[in-house]
């Protein structure tokens, strides 16, 4: 069931979709994008839309989210879970690397105990998938087992054909909605042929690499090598911005606020590369910078691919692009000092 | 990931939301040392009084509400039913809040999370309990078990120490397990006062003076990490596989499900694979991590 | 001025002066630098000086233990000597390779004069006063002025006044002002009220990176107020007005240190315009108690020190 529709008739098209759904689509906040939610009109987003800035996981996972009140009532005290919205909520122009690493997300959220915050949102939302044309310089999807035009991990993919976006159905509920849309076009073979040329050309144009053959060996190899990890992480600045715009990290904090009797408590992004986040009150486990960097590149490319098969990085570039002294994920892959 | 089974568990979920506590009240509390206190406590709700049922060597989280969310091991054992126990050492916000509370007042617990000591292994064995400071608290949770249990485990070896006579822990479990035939106990403190005609020394090296055999035996650590360091090498000398060592870790965590991330070694969670390991599990990783 | 930097940076680890040498080297990335932090001579061939050197490496002399070789523009130099000044990095421990600064090109800036981002660029070229941004083979001029981050277009200081070799022929101040100006003035006209949105406003977008604090060089402290727990002064959750009260704090904190060196706008991801607080921070030292960080190292520290006449001014 693969259908088409005009780039200019993308307004209607959410129009219609916005009576079911609160739809989510790529916005600019000054210089900073993320997906919000579409106030109706505004679908100037195709002109500059590349990739967000923040990745559309803090749809799911937001960096900052109330788990529960509480009241306090002469000692006593009464919880209360946050009234769930119910509503359906539709992202319109994830980005294959984005999607993907959703499902990469669910595995942990999914891991024995189901987290309720993220889940109940993953449940209630439809994927709209927009393959790009115009990777960044930083992007490496192609090396992760994705492509620009990757479908796998969205409801519906729309692809670049020009003057419309071909509109494939990828699960069933991406099937029952296009089934109940309005004012699509059937696709053309002729417009199926322009897709695979245009998924083609995307392919192309990605063209930062890393390699991941043995990666997990590789990086187990040279876990105690102290001086490879202390020369590649000195110029780091520990910030947290690599793992907050990362779309597959989902660490997290929980605090408490009580003002008066009323409380609050928080989830909260956290980082791996903020010293604070081991800290205990003796001993630090990572308390050198070293030590907190090898954690976020093993956790993503050693321990996460032990425990769900899958490599913890979708190939973004975001923390290529957005770290402040240019750190570079994909030169330390390359240059593990391999023990045989 | 390793499979864990958690189904049984599910059902103390309040509300369904793991994150969600329970409300337990503080029904009495001792002072163990001038920064150590056990807290005696039991659920407010009367169901889950009855039905609540945990394993030597888990945890909870508990939270005093609108200060934070710490977790401690239950140290008491489930062979002994009435009320649940845990103490805390007064070392940070949490555990300030919690020192600061009297019999009656109501805190959030919600668990029991990580695993428990593997019983069955530990059968017909000789168990050599090695344990620093307040690392006490999660094997007295296995000892008692073992000993409410004595026909089915061989000789008991407890080697305990702790930084001064006034920082040992659990004085009326010492005293009983002295009295105790059937169990050896060897205390020690890092360094004596004019009262003290105990030994002194390091855990560590007091184990090497004792030198328990490794044959069909097990060694069970918990103190603090650099007691545990310092401790892995003279069992080895003493000729304990890395098999034969379990040990019970305490890292810097917030979910207490295996999700927030803080508390790993190499793979491994410690409040989701753990918190209690083999040595063999962890030894990859444990060198520049702990 | 590279093959210069290169050859002293090459002799002052082969003749033992230094430990380690920090500089620039090219990004991964078109038209980026990343800093070079290095022991090995063989590394020195990476060394570069070009309108990208953005970082303000003082930042890193903290952290390192030995005598180091650092390159330094004039705001990096103002750093280096406030920390001298603080007793947090030891003159003699520091070989300053001063470069003379006619100011850093702001990507963002460069993007949003041709409408296309960085990696869609053919080159960004500094001819004088003009730069040329050349996209789809043609080349687009600019004055120089619309592409230098703002700091750089008040920048007091170009070329370093403290250093042990200037690698190049003093440069003059570029003096635009006003247009270094423009956000904060922006702000002066608000409302209280209106002023106060607007910060609520960028500050809800903040995350609690804290790479404004992290690339800072003013912000040396090993143990950081925010993430004290005992007393917990602020919510370490992304709040506003948690985030604000962060910021707030970290400005008083930073008051007499920061030179201006615009590093904490530079590095947020989320685009909160924090140099409109500390450049106003910085106006109000400079009215205030006539100091300005990092130029004098003899000078004592401007918030460690106390002067007897000071009392009636300070506490009205």
């Amino acid at each position: 069931m693969t259908k088409k529709i005009n780039k200019r008739d993308i307004g209607k098209l959410l129009t219609q979709w916005n009576q079911e759904f609160a739809i989510f689509v790529p916005s600019k906040e000054g210089d900073t994008t993320k997906m919000t939610s579409w106030d109706g009109k505004d679908v100037s987003f195709l002109d500059w839309y590349r990739n967000t800035v923040i990745p559309p996981k803090a749809s799911f996972f937001p960096p900052l989210e109330e788990m529960f009140h509480f009241q306090k009532n002469k000692g006593s005290y009464d919880l209360e879970l946050p009234a769930s919205d119910g509503q359906k909520k539709l992202i319109f122009g994830i980005r294959p690397c984005d999607a993907k690493a959703l499902a990469i997300l669910d595995m942990i959220f999914k891991d024995a105990y189901e987290d309720p915050y993220y889940l109940s949102k993953r449940e209630n939302t439809v994927l709209v998938g927009l393959g790009c044309t115009n990777p960044y310089d930083s992007c490496f999807c192609t090396s992760l087992g994705s492509n620009p035009s990757d479908s796998a991990n969205v409801d519906i993919m729309l692809t670049d054909i020009g003057d419309q976006f071909l509109m494939e159905a990828i699960t069933d509920k991406g099937k029952s909605l296009i089934a109940n849309t309005s004012g699509l076009d059937d696709a053309t073979e002729a417009d199926e042929a322009r897709a695979k040329e245009a998924q083609e050309t995307s392919y192309r144009k990605v063209t930062k690499r890393v390699d991941t053959k043995d990666i997990e060996e590789r990086l187990l190899s040279c876990f105690e090598d102290q001086d490879y990890w202390e020369k590649v992480t000195a110029k780091c600045i520990s910030c947290g911005i690599c793992t907050f715009l990362c779309p597959t990290c989902y660490c997290f904090d929980i605090n408490d606020e009580l003002v008066k009797r009323q409380g609050v408590r928080f989830r909260s992004w956290d980082s791996c590369a903020l010293p604070i986040y081991t800290k205990m009150p003796m001993e630090n486990p990572r308390e050198e910078k070293w030590q907190r960097v090898r954690q976020k590149v093993c956790h993503k490319y050693e321990f996460y691919p032990m425990n769900f098969d899958v490599i913890a990085c979708t190939g973004c570039g975001r923390c290529i692009r957005q770290c402040p002294v240019n750190w570079d994920i994909t030169q330390i892959l390359a240059s593990l000092p391999v023990k045989v | 990931m390793p499979v864990i089974d958690i189904s049984h568990r599910k059902k103390f979920l309040a509300k369904g939301n793991v994150y969600l506590p329970h409300i337990v009240v503080i029904e009495k509390i001792i002072d163990e040392t001038p920064t150590v206190r056990t807290f005696h406590f039991n659920f407010k709700d009367e169901k889950l009084r009855k039905e609540f049922t945990f394993e030597s060597g888990q945890f909870a989280e508990f939270s005093v509400f609108g200060i934070g969310e710490a977790p401690f091991c239950i140290s008491s054992s489930p062979t002994r039913s009435g009320h649940l126990e845990f103490a805390v050492q007064r070392v940070g916000r949490v555990t300030n809040a919690l020192h600061r509370l009297g019999v009656g007042a109501e805190i959030g617990c919600r668990g029991p999370y990580g695993n428990s000591f593997p019983l069955d292994f530990l059968q017909s064995k000789n168990l050599v309990f090695i344990a620093g400071g307040i690392g006490l608290a999660p094997l007295r949770a296995l000892i008692w078990n073992v000993i409410d249990n004595r026909d089915k485990y061989k000789n008991i070896d407890i080697i305990y120490g702790a930084r001064s006579p006034a920082d040992l822990c659990f004085r009326y479990d010492l005293d009983s397990w002295n009295k105790d035939k059937t169990v050896n106990i060897v205390t020690t403190v890092d360094k004596g006062d004019e009262s003290w005609t105990g030994r002194e020394g390091f855990v560590p090296q007091v184990l090497e003076q004792v030198a328990p055999s490794a044959t069909k035996a097990v060694a069970i650590v918990c103190g603090p990490p650099i007691m545990i360091r310092f401790t892995f090498p003279v069992l080895e000398k003493l000729g304990f596989t890395p098999k034969q060592v379990i040990t019970t870790l305490e890292k810097r965590m917030k979910c207490g499900i295996g999700k927030c991330g803080r508390c790993n070694i190499g793979n491994l969670y410690v409040c989701r694979d753990g918190p209690v390991f083999s040595y063999a599990q962890i030894k990859n990783f444990i060198s520049s991590e702990y | 001025m590279e093959q210069r930097l290169r050859t002293e940076a090459k002799t002052l680890l082969e003749q033992d002066k230094v430990d380690y040498i920090i500089g620039f080297e090219p990004g991964i990335l078109k038209f980026t630098t990343t800093p070079l932090i290095t022991k090995d001579k063989d590394d020195i061939d990476r060394l570069v000086i070009n309108s990208f050197i953005a970082n303000n490496l003082a930042n890193f002399l903290t952290e390192l233990k030995g005598r180091v070789g650092i390159v330094a523009k004039g705001c990096d130099s103002r750093s280096i000597v406030s920390l001298i000044q603080d007793n947090k990095v030891a003159r003699e421990d520091v070989v300053i390779l001063g470069v003379p600064c006619p100011g850093i090109i702001d990507l963002s800036k460069v993007e949003k004069l041709v409408g296309k981002d960085r990696d869609e660029l053919d080159d960004i070229a500094r001819e004088g006063d003009k730069v040329v941004i050349t996209t789809d083979g043609k080349r687009n001029e600019f004055s120089i002025t619309e592409a230098l981050f703002d700091n750089c277009l008040g920048c007091e200081l170009p070329t370093p006044q403290e250093y042990d070799i200037l690698l190049g022929e003093p440069t003059s101040p570029v003096a635009e002002i006003a247009a270094s100006q423009t956000q904060i003035a922006r702000l002066k006209e608000m409302t209280p009220q209106e002023r106060w949105e607007f910060w609520k406003n960028e500050f809800s977008r903040c995350i609690r990176c804290y790479a404004c604090r992290n690339v800072c060089p003013a912000c040396f402290c090993q143990r950081c107020f925010v993430e004290e727990t005992e007393p917990q002064w602020a919510l370490p959750v992304p709040k506003w007005q948690d985030n604000l009260l962060f910021q707030v704090v970290r400005n008083i904190h930073v008051a007499g240190r920061c030179t201006d060196c615009g590093e904490c706008e530079r590095a947020c991801p989320v685009n909160i315009p924090l140099r409109s607080l500390t450049k106003e921070m910085y106006d109000i030292v400079s009215d205030l108690f006539q100091f300005k960080a990092g130029m004098d190292k003899d000078a004592p520290p401007l918030m460690t020190h106390y002067e007897q006449e000071e009392a009636e001014d300070l506490v009205r």
